[in-house]
């Protein structure tokens, strides 16, 4: 297996990453308002594969955030308790929409290289030809 | 046969020392937010070349005259890069393996202009009219 075809692999696996991660966030985001959801975050981890001996990104366990939910106040909420307050989610609204943001980037600066590698391995194979 | 003319050896080995040096550039990109991860790069080539012929050049009336180079200057080690980490250990900084990255791809095409031109010249060279 050449360089090239090594490079795509890796890319093609921190895009997958990276597009995990943006499906936790967007999770987190549609169950901000879920009482007692708590928030889940995805860790990387570098993996280097056996066979190809390349450093993959893989994506590691998914862990919950177990910091304290938020309380609302709320007596007509079928939750409440007898202080009329419920438990809500975890979820920082502010905290995903950078996590997104950041999540997107990579994903781009990934496709960038993944579109480079194949336009210098497609000028390579134009040398033969004519 | 190719391999005999320095300047294919030369520019295939440029080409190939680019080309890996892409593949080490993409693999930091996509470590660039695992925690701990430390960038990895190569010696540029020309670089290379000077750590490799040290000792061991060929005598030559100029030192400007192409000497060629063997294969073994593409199984140079990868260094890691030194530079500021981040607070989770990775040393990896985007802007920076983007502008490297667009360098390997500028010397790779330079390489391959190189190796079609010289191609075009020995087309020349043998074609019958």
């Amino acid at each position: 297996m050449n360089e090239f075809s090594r490079a795509l692999q890796v890319s093609s696996s921190a895009m997958h990453a990276q597009a995990t991660r943006l499906r936790h966030v967007s999770e987190n985001i549609s169950n901000a308002d879920t009482p007692g959801f708590r928030r889940k975050s995805v860790s990387f981890e570098a993996e280097v594969d056996p066979v190809s001996n390349l450093t993959l990104l893989r994506v590691g366990d998914v862990r919950q955030d177990q910091s304290d939910l938020t309380t609302v106040f709320d007596p007509q909420h079928p939750l409440a308790d007898d202080n009329g307050q419920y438990k809500g989610s975890n979820v920082s609204l502010l905290v995903e929409i950078v996590d997104a943001r950041e999540a997107r980037r990579s994903y781009e600066a990934n496709l960038k290289m993944f579109d480079q590698v194949r336009q210098m391995s497609s000028s390579l194979m134009s040398l033969l030809r004519k | 046969m190719l391999k005999d003319l320095t300047i294919f050896q030369l520019a295939g080995n440029a080409a190939t020392h680019a080309g890996r040096r892409q593949a080490l550039l993409t693999q930091n990109v996509a470590n660039a937010d695992t925690p701990g991860y430390r960038a990895l790069d190569l010696p540029d080539f020309a670089e290379a070349v000077s750590l490799e012929t040290r000792g061991a050049a060929m005598q030559a009336t100029r030192p400007t005259h192409l000497q060629g180079t063997s294969s073994q200057i593409n199984r140079i080690e990868p260094f890691e890069r030194p530079g500021e980490a981040d607070p989770n250990g990775n040393t990896v900084a985007l802007d920076r393996e983007l502008m490297f990255a667009v360098d390997a791809k500028r010397t790779h095409d330079r390489s391959l202009a190189v190796y079609r031109s010289a191609l075009d010249i020995l087309r020349t060279a043998i074609r019958v009219r």
